[in-house]
Order: C-alpha cells, then sequence, then structure tokens
C-alpha cells in the first residue's frame, strides 16, 4: 500500500480530504514505533475515554491542535511496547509515551501534505491525566475524528483546525 | 573501541527508543548519556568525552537549534559527530541545523536500520 499524500494546491484542502492521510500517519507511527498495529474498528465505534489527553499544537498554513485520546490501560499498553518492557514497568511513562505518540503522528501527517511541510510548526506536547476536564477552542473551527482499536483497547485521534 | 552517545530529546521513551536503536543495530555502544534539552547536554558535553551526538530539534529551554550552534562554537566540542532526530524532516529547522553543523538527520518515526544508515558514516564507518 502505497502512502496517501497530498500535493500544495495553493489552496485550503478540505478538511476531509485529510483523512486518509491521518489514517496512514497513524499506522506507520505505530508499527514502526511501537512494533504493534492500530486496527481500524469493523463495525460499532469504540467509546471515547479521556484518562490521558495528548496535544500538540499546529501553527502556520493551518492553526489546530492534533490530540490522542485514550484509558489509562491503553496508554500503558502503548509505552510497554515503546520500551520493551514489561505492563508494570511502563506505567510511569505513559504520559511520556502519548506525547511522543502525539508528536510522532503530527509530525508525520504534516510531512505527507506539502502545503504544511516546512510552512507549519509543532509545538511540545501537553498532557492531560484525568477525565474530568472540558476543552475550548478560541475560534470555532472543523475537526476529523478517528477511532481505532489498540490491543482491543480504545483510542482516538482527533484533528481540529481553524484556518 | 566503544562508543560514548549522548541522546537529547525531552521525552525520555525516546531516549530509551533510540538507545535501543543504536544496539540494535550493532553498535559497540559504551556510556550512555541522556539529556532533556539542549542545555542540559552543553552541561555534560563539558563535562565528558563523547562520540557522537544524536539530538531532538523540538524541545523546551533550549532547543536543537540552538544546542547544535553552541556546541560549534565551543573548540573542544565542536568536532563532535551530531545526527538531528526529528519530526521536521527536510523542513527549515532541519536545514538551518545542517547549517550549523549538524551532519545528518534522521526523521521520525524511525527504524533501527534507518539509524544505523544515517550514523555509521557520521562516525567514518566505526560501529
Amino acid at each position: 500500500m502505497s502512502a496517501p499524500t497530498q500535493s500544495a494546491t495553493g489552496q485550503s484542502a478540505p478538511l476531509e480530504s485529510w483523512r486518509p492521510i491521518l489514517l496512514y500517519s497513524v499506522q506507520e507511527v505505530f508499527t514502526i514505533m511501537v512494533g504493534a498495529e492500530v486496527r481500524v474498528p469493523d463495525k460499532t465505534d469504540p467509546p471515547l475515554v479521556t484518562e490521558v489527553t495528548g496535544m500538540v499544537g499546529l501553527a502556520g498554513n493551518i492553526c489546530g491542535v492534533l490530540s490522542v485520546r485514550c484509558g489509562k490501560s491503553c496508554a500503558t499498553e502503548i509505552a510497554s511496547r515503546m520500551l520493551g518492557v514489561p505492563v508494570a514497568e511502563a506505567v510511569s511513562n505513559l504520559s511520556d509515551a502519548v506525547g511522543e505518540i502525539c508528536n510522532m503522528v503530527a509530525g508525520n501527517f504534516k510531512a505527507k501534505i506539502d502545503s504544511l511541510q516546512d510552512k507549519c510548526m509543532l509545538s511540545v506536547p501537553t498532557i492531560i491525566i484525568g477525565e474530568d476536564y472540558q476543552l475550548y477552542s478560541l475560534a470555532a473551527g472543523d475537526r476529523i475524528d478517528l477511532p481505532f482499536l489498540f490491543e482491543g483497547k480504545s483510542m482516538w485521534i482527533g484533528l481540529e483546525v481553524r484556518s | 573501541m566503544s562508543i560514548r552517545a549522548l541522546i537529547v530529546d525531552d521525552s525520555s521513551v525516546m531516549r530509551k527508543i533510540v538507545e535501543r536503536c543504536l544496539r540494535q543495530a550493532g553498535m559497540d555502544l559504551g556510556q550512555v548519556l541522556e539529556a532533556s534539552n539542549g542545555a542540559e547536554a552543553l552541561a555534560l558535553v563539558t563535562e565528558n568525552t563523547i562520540d557522537l551526538i544524536l539530538s531532538d530539534i523540538n524541545m523546551p529551554v533550549m532547543d536543537g537549534l540552538e544546542f547544535v550552534k553552541h556546541l560549534k562554537e565551543m573548540e573542544s566540542a565542536k568536532n563532535i559527530p551530531i545526527v538531528m532526530i526529528t519530526t521536521e524532516g527536510g523542513e527549515k529547522s532541519v536545514l538551518e541545523a545542517l547549517s550549523f553543523g549538524a551532519k545528518g538527520y534522521i526523521r521520525k518515526p524511525f527504524t533501527p536500520d534507518q539509524v544505523k544508515d544515517h550514523v555509521i558514516p557520521v562516525l567514518g564507518g566505526q560501529s
């Protein structure tokens, strides 16, 4: 399967056209850096669990936020796989692992879109631990949300942009 | 002779992955030092003998570009080969790092083979 990419058009692309590129970017990061595949659910979307939220800001040709949201058990499993250590040893690294996944997915995604490559900067990742929060954006924007299953556990990747 | 490496990244998970990739690539690693930003890395460089540096670009406190710039101004450290490891592949910040004296860059996500392919040439074939 060849990687979906998008050439420069000089126009802002509709966010929906970026969905397959974001999907591929997530799958590529997990296959290479986590050593395990993420699965797109067949029928029903998995529940949205937000015990761990990673966010990376994008600023430049587009402004927005890329987020990874999952449960603590999923985040710990990701850390365990990335580090190659048992789950019990990976608990202290779960926020770091989710932050790095978020950073790599954002970087990998923008590298596949000509109009973003060197015209969009990434922030360092921010991690929220805990479910009881509400996130407000300063301006209304469009967003895409992609549900995944990692080792049977729910994980959502979101991209919210405003031009 | 084993290689003394310094790995600079604000993510401790990523520092461990880079070290593991170097070992999986068959490199004879000796002491491996870690720093979470450029300022910490500069302090380690002044206190230790280092053969190779792998550094992220996007870091808090002092980013990878500032780090390379300062490193190349240090008489005792300017010849240490440095390879950038970044999500910003092929972009302005990478070109800037190369212009400051970085020897190469590896774009995340990366495989152990990609690390090997980029690191061995900057060590002059030594592994």
